[in-house]
């Protein structure tokens, strides 16, 4: 291994061309996902051997252009700049190549050693595009391999051509676009006196430098303004301003846009042969429909539904399928285990814990399956124009949206979804409406008290509601902080719709399978220990009175005269009421009992209410615990929990609502709130937050409570 | 004449785009520089966001972005008989309530 050559390959290109398919296509299963240093964006690297060589695949985040306005695209930069890959391959879009090429055209500004990847060659043949491939390497100076990342075709052509390139055996010619006279100038003269600054590095590539900060470029701009040589760079530079707006009536960064552009219409012309096709697509007619004024919003609150009955009626048989088989798992494992603590804590700890949680793996595979499927389609931009209105109005971005409806699934890769939105107000006003959406972890919860309480028929309406009023309470919250403390302006609404297009079965699998494993990661670890913790914290510190209580009681029953099958009976009854004595007498007991008189109102007791603490680790937690709590006094086994709970006198219909209520509005997982924290970056406004849920929970719960005892 | 103006299905040309500066960089980047042309699509159901396409591109926008962006209207002078009614059909569609 140690003796391949090593070769650092970036791929760089818009969104939606087919990047991440492509890094998928390369690098398989050898990847990996962190986080760009610095910034919250995600990075996804991997590698692969190729011939003599490992290659080292960067998968730089998707963007339009290499301005510094979004984080995106300055961390694009920054790679290109500070990490040197060997290659940078831009990878563009075959069908949408007009596009595509402004940001080609800029990464060739940068004199990268550059590679085009022309994807999705299939979708170009299919539609009948005649793409001249040799004309337009010309133009470029660099060479462009046809791939289709989908067909996983063109793939060792294009790590040939890495490899020629870091050989040298293939030339990359740096061609340079040239800009209009007098923003050539005003580049040269610029350029000149970088070069004469001492300081500045003698590999900086000044041309480019110069042609930023005619752009206006705001990182640029600090970073040449520490040197002396900025007293002239700024005369020249205003002196290009009047001289642009008195020539062309425009200022240099408009006119430096616009000859990028035209150049790329020029290439356009020269290459490209677009078929002569009716204009009416099949993505016009979908439009037409789906954006429709009168059909727009029905189609969108459809889609929303049938991702939630897919989700939901699909998910229960593989749900039970689950539940059935970590059953049979604790039955064939508990005979093996010696009685006891170890047992205890193995089939009624560990299995019965992760089981609980891993039982709703399903559901979450298949949210994550109907969002990526969503994304992947092109409808979820449009599902973003559709409702940014709405969205608008409480003071939020259409693209607040998409973090939404993930937070559905899970609120860490949601509020990481922020991301995409720019404006700290927007991000922080969507960050906080998303612990509202009821995140897959929640679901158990409802699932457990909705099923337990209500026919089936009733219970899915039941959860409706609950997700329902989660939406509402988010808005509210996020139109209640837009409207006092971050009150600023809000984020443009500038998108592009991409085309439609059907979404591969493994790219939607891939990313559902990602999530599937992240959620998995969470329930072997942390839910794992606060599973084993509330283990302990409900079984100790033990009672000698009660131990003592039960041996004497036991003893007077088997020395009793009945027969042997009451006795046996009588037996387990005097266990159940033990065991539930020291339940009460342990830790668990004690701070929910500490709890119990703030609860009480809302319909908990104790038992609850230290479900509700243990429910802070994670809110699947919430049944494990209520398993654990409900179970001891019930012989193991015997019943489900749900059966169980039906049978608890302080288990009411009005209970149940209640704690879905709160289950839904508290505060979130410790893993939630650790991420809001990393995101936001201070821990105070995240205090602030946990305070307010608990207040909004409680208020709503209590409603819910007694509106829930009136009709019930 | 602001683009927020146009009505759907008017095409136009793009004469100058003001915003703040990242959203104009943004607009210019997605190809809205002078001399473009572009096409109405529609409005958003609620009335907002604006559809265009340009370019071959469909690019939304919300109402006061347009409002930044200067077109100078194509007049349809040979519009057959029966488009016109259609059109204007389409624009009342178009229209915010």
């Amino acid at each position: 291994m140690s003796t391949k050559k090593k070769i650092t390959v970036a791929l760089a290109g818009n969104p939606n061309a087919g990047k991440s398919s492509l890094f998928n296509a390369l690098t398989g299963a050898h990847q990996r996902v962190g986080n760009f240093p610095g910034v919250t964006i995600e990075k996804h690297e991997g590698y692969l051997d190729y011939r003599d060589y490992r290659i080292n695949v960067v998968d730089l985040p998707g963007t339009y252009s290499l301005t510094p306005y979004s984080p995106e695209e300055i961390v694009t930069r920054r790679f290109i700049i500070d990490e040197q890959p060997d290659v940078v391959v831009n990878v563009v879009e075959g069908t949408n190549l007009e596009r595509n090429m402004m940001l080609t055209v800029q990464l060739m500004e940068m004199e990268v050693d550059l590679l085009v990847a022309l994807n999705m060659m299939d979708e170009v043949e299919e539609k009948g595009f005649k793409i001249d491939i040799d004309q337009l390497e010309l133009l470029l100076g660099s060479h462009i391999v046809p791939t289709s990342a989908r067909q996983r075709k063109g793939l060792d052509d294009l790590l040939d051509h890495i490899i020629r390139v870091v050989d040298g055996r293939i030339e990359i010619k740096k061609n340079k676009i040239s800009f209009s006279l007098e923003v050539e100038k005003a580049i040269d003269k610029i350029a000149d006196l970088l070069c004469h600054e001492p300081e500045l590095d003698e590999a900086a590539n000044h041309r480019w430098m110069a042609i930023k900060l005619l752009e206006n470029d705001r990182e640029i701009y600090s970073q040449v303004q520490k040197y002396p040589v900025w007293v002239k760079i700024e005369l020249a530079l205003q002196e290009a301003i009047t001289e642009c707006e008195f020539l062309h009536g425009t200022d240099p960064e408009a006119l430096i846009t616009e000859d990028r552009h035209a150049f790329v219409r020029g290439a356009m012309q020269e290459c490209v042969r677009k078929p002569k096709a009716a204009r009416a697509t099949v993505s016009d007619y979908i439009d037409s429909v789906v954006l429709n004024r009168a059909l727009g919003l029905p189609v969108f609150f459809l889609v929303v539904w049938a991702i939630f009955q897919l989700t939901f009626t699909l998910g229960a048989p593989l749900m039970e399928a689950l539940d059935y088989s970590f059953g049979l798992l604790s039955d064939t494992v508990a005979p093996h285990l010696p009685a006891g603590i170890i047992r205890s804590i193995f089939v009624e700890g560990v299995i019965s814990g992760v089981g609980s949680v891993v039982v709703f793996l399903p559901n979450i595979v298949l949210l994550f399956m109907g969002l990526s499927f969503l994304e992947a389609s092109g409808y979820m931009a449009r599902a973003a124009f559709v409702i940014d209105k709405v969205m608008h109005r409480f003071g939020l971005h259409g693209k607040s949206f998409i973090p939404m409806i993930t937070g559905f699934g899970c609120s860490i890769p949601a509020i990481m979804a922020t991301r995409t939105l720019k404006s700290r107000s927007d991000r922080l006003a969507t960050i906080m409406t998303i612990p509202f959406m009821s995140c897959g972890a929640k679901l158990p919860v409802y699932v457990l008290l909705a099923g337990a309480f209500f026919p089936p028929t009733m219970a899915a309406n039941v959860m409706f509601a609950i997700y329902f009023l989660g939406i509402i309470m988010g808005l509210w919250t996020a139109w209640l902080l837009k409207s006092t403390v971050l009150k600023s302006d809000s984020e443009p609404f500038v998108m592009e719709l991409p085309p439609y297009r059907w979404p591969t079965f493994s790219s939607v699998i891939f990313q559902s399978k990602m999530k599937a494993v992240m959620y998995l990661k969470k329930a072997g670890t942390l839910i794992l220990g606060a599973v084993i913790l509330i283990w302990v914290a409900s079984n100790y510190p033990r009672s000698a009175e009660l131990d003592a209580q039960l041996a004497r009681e036991s003893a007077k029953i088997e020395a009793s005269a009945v027969a042997s099958e009451i006795k046996a009976e009588q037996l387990q009854k005097l266990e159940a009421k033990i065991e539930a004595g020291q339940l009460e007498y342990s830790f668990a007991g004690r701070s929910g009992k500490l709890l119990e008189p703030l609860i009480r109102p809302l319909g908990f007791d104790w038992r609850i209410g230290i479900s509700l603490v243990t429910g802070l680790a994670a809110k699947e937690v919430v049944v494990s615990t209520l398993g654990t709590i409900f179970s001891i006094g019930h012989a193991a086994g015997e019943t489900s929990l749900s059966e169980i709970l039906r049978s608890e006198p302080g288990f009411s219909r009005a209970t149940a609502l209640s704690l879905m209520v709160f289950v839904l509005l508290y505060i979130p997982c410790v893993a939630a709130v650790g991420v809001m924290k990393k995101e936001i970056g201070a821990w105070k406004p995240v205090l602030l937050y946990s305070a307010y849920v608990l207040a909004v929970a409680w208020v709503a719960s209590f409603i819910t409570y007694h509106l829930a005892l009136l009709f019930t | 004449m602001k683009l927020s103006e146009l009505k759907v299905g008017d095409r136009a040309l793009v004469t100058a785009v003001q915003a703040e500066p990242a959203v104009r960089r943004r607009l210019m980047d997605m190809g809205l520089v002078r001399g473009t042309e572009l096409e109405v699509l529609r409005f958003a159901p609620l009335g907002d966001p604006i559809e265009v396409s340009c370019n071959g591109l469909l690019l939304t926008m919300r109402r006061n972005e347009a409002e930044g962006i200067t077109v100078n209207k194509i007049e349809l002078c040979n519009v057959p008989q029966g488009v016109g009614p259609g059109l204007r059909k389409r624009h009342r569609f178009g229209r915010r309530a």
